[in-house]
């Protein structure tokens, strides 16, 4: 049986969903994508540039096959101007998916819960397939899902951080009691740490700067997408159990049994 | 003096580590988890000097884990020289003899039209101080023009009132560069023989009247050569980080203008070399990781090469300093400064190239111009 991963009847075979920022050429962004095996692949509603191609992420991205194109709200403020890049993003990519991100301030790009919310609201009534990039809070990403987003995306670090899984435990609660598939977006640097989060259960990782900023992005794009299938594999095949202390051979309480 | 800056301004008990020569200490301060202003002191002394390279690879790090390897680019665009100013420093001041210029509608549709069809997606409207010729009504015309075709509109004007920075906000402007010259209220006055200017406090806390007023960035620099410059960097960590503090929506950038030591007649008092700004590029970046640093065409094409990704994120390119610069068919009138950097676009991104980083001309959508409000339900 396939493992697929499902958006409402939009189905992926790759776990892994890549960032188009900060790469040092838009050659370099092309073979990345390729060599990661992504199919969903987000870009910034901002990075459109119809006035010069050369500087347009949005023309190269259209041309490649197998990938569907997810468009981001990075940059704006609020609700009502993400729901305006939103738009605009479906209107370009021809794509239901939008990733939801609002994060009012530039300097550590946390994203604010509340704009995220009222904006996600909207938006999964206009029949947009939802991902909203969140602080790592378990009620907030239940109420995300009762309004019908199609995944959460939980915040490891802060974006470009590298600090890696540092929400560990907030994103095991959420993974517990989610209905809706949970992808880890930000704050991983190393492939073993995306191992860990699809170990974990998440059903998919999304990294941009750990394959940008890596020094051959393009053989990090694959070291990704091998942990990101190990890493499920092993979520799959379920991990033995793990104890603090060895169990001993010889239990403390044997001599409790005589008196059963 | 100095002493009667504010509290959250005055970096005076911090001044004696910048004369350290603990070795030790200073380079412990480059690698340091959470760099604070005793940091950013350890690696503006001259001591640190010994460090520059470690200081350098250390920069670079950095700019590459928050901007990756691009350089987001942006011009400048003179719409008039026209100035009552008295700053001695500066080749536009009322005194000067200098040819005048205030671009009209026409005219600054052709610039536009020119920096727009070089693919220049962020600009920066300029202007002397408040004069009739260029008030707030003339620049709320100015953003409204150009943002027919420009994304990013911010501009270097004089200081306003909260309800003129709302108009331009209103009218499409995102920024506000306003550096305070110089930190030191004492060499202030001195720089700025007489006018409106002369307000040191005024334009202090002109950026928080910006950003109530609704507008999103604040550009923030210091003259160095005016003063002591490891003065001024720390009055600027510490203008930055109160800033951040109290407008929590509010991005901040900061330029490294320079007054030359071997150009024009003013002669710098405190000179700040390559080797010097370099450093202090270093050490703003280790302590600010997430602020985007700017270096102007005023530097030459060796610093900014050398520069480019090291700490700095953001350039100006292929700039012009007169009025009616870009479109060669207005009459001639003079420039602010001197540029040293005359590529032209292709150049410099090629140069970008060879150094592995990607100039980024849209970072930005005319989309995203909602005034920010900072007080949205405010409680009775």
């Amino acid at each position: 049986m396939s493992d697929i991963l499902s958006f409402d009847d939009i189905s992926f075979k790759s776990r892994l969903l890549v960032g188009t920022g900060k790469f040092s050429s838009i050659k370099t962004m092309i073979s990345s994508i390729k060599a990661s095996k992504t199919e969903l692949v987000t870009v910034a509603l901002k990075r459109f540039n119809k006035a010069k191609t050369e500087d347009d992420l949005y023309g190269p991205l259209l041309e490649l096959e197998n990938i569907t194109l997810m468009p981001n709200t990075s940059g704006a403020m609020n609700a009502k101007e993400a729901i305006r890049a939103a738009l605009l993003g479906r209107e370009l990519s021809k794509s239901r998916f939008v990733k939801l991100e609002i994060h009012p301030n530039p300097h550590h790009l946390l994203p604010d819960p509340i704009e995220t919310y009222e904006a996600a609201v909207e938006l999964a009534k206009q029949d947009f397939l939802v991902l909203p990039y969140i602080p790592a809070d378990p009620v907030l990403a239940k109420r995300l899902e009762d309004i019908g987003c199609a995944a959460v995306m939980p915040l490891g670090a802060p974006i470009g951080s590298g600090q890696g899984l540092t929400t560990k435990e907030m994103i095991q609660i959420i993974i517990k009691e989610s209905n809706i598939p949970v992808i880890v977006d930000a704050g991983i640097r190393s492939p073993s740490e995306a191992a860990q989060s699809m170990e974990m259960g998440c059903e998919a990782v999304l990294i941009n700067s750990a394959i940008a900023a890596a020094e051959n992005p393009t053989k990090m794009a694959d070291a990704f997408q091998q942990s990101v299938k190990a890493g499920r594999l092993a979520f799959k095949a379920g991990l033995m159990p793990s104890t603090e202390t060895a169990i001993a051979s010889s239990p403390l309480t044997s001599f409790l049994s005589s008196y059963d | 003096m100095i002493n009667s800056l504010p509290d959250w301004l005055d970096p005076y008990k911090w001044m004696h580590l910048t004369e350290s020569s603990d070795l030790n200490a200073i380079e412990a301060a480059i690698y340091s988890k959470n760099p604070t202003i005793r940091e950013l002191a350890l690696l503006l002394s001259p001591s640190a000097k010994t460090f520059i390279e470690p200081m350098a690879q250390r920069a670079k790090y950095l700019t590459q884990r928050y901007f990756g390897k691009t350089i987001s680019l942006y011009s400048p665009l003179y719409l008039s020289n026209y100035c009552n100013g008295g700053c001695v420093y500066c080749g536009i001041a009322a005194d000067r003899r200098a040819d005048r210029l205030v671009l009209n509608n026409k005219q600054l549709s052709k610039e536009i039209e020119e920096l727009s069809a070089s693919g220049i997606d962020e600009i920066v409207l300029l202007t002397g101080e408040r004069m009739p010729e260029a008030d707030v009504d003339y620049l709320e015309n100015a953003i409204k023009l150009s943002s027919k075709k420009i994304s990013s509109i911010n501009i270097e004007v004089f200081p306003m009132l909260e309800n003129e920075y709302r108009i331009l906000a209103n009218a499409g402007c995102t920024g506000v560069t306003l550096y305070q010259e110089t930190y030191d209220p004492i060499v202030y006055e001195k720089m700025h023989r007489w006018g409106d200017k002369r307000d040191f406090y005024n334009r202090l806390h002109a950026p928080e009247r910006a950003l109530k007023g609704g507008l999103r960035t604040i550009g923030l620099g210091a003259l160095l050569g005016l003063a002591n410059p490891v003065f001024d960097m720390l009055c600027l960590y510490n203008h930055a980080n109160y800033i951040l503090k109290n407008f929590w929506q509010s991005g901040i950038s900061i330029s490294f203008p320079r007054i030359k030591p071997q150009l024009g007649e003013f002669r710098a008092n405190f000179p700040v070399n390559e080797l010097m700004l370099s450093q202090y590029i270093f050490a703003l970046r280790i302590c600010l990781p997430t602020v985007p640093l700017l270096l102007s065409t005023r530097e030459s094409a060796t610093i900014r090469d050398g520069l480019a990704g090291l700490g700095i994120s953001k350039m100006s390119v292929a700039s012009k300093t007169t009025v009616g610069g870009y479109s060669s068919n207005i009459e001639k009138s003079t420039e602010q400064f001197e540029i040293s950097d005359n590529r032209d676009i292709k150049m410099f991104c090629n140069a970008l190239r060879r150094k592995n980083l990607e100039a980024v001309f849209k970072n930005y959508d005319s989309i995203y111009r909602e005034p920010v409000l900072y007080e949205k339900k405010s409680k009775k």
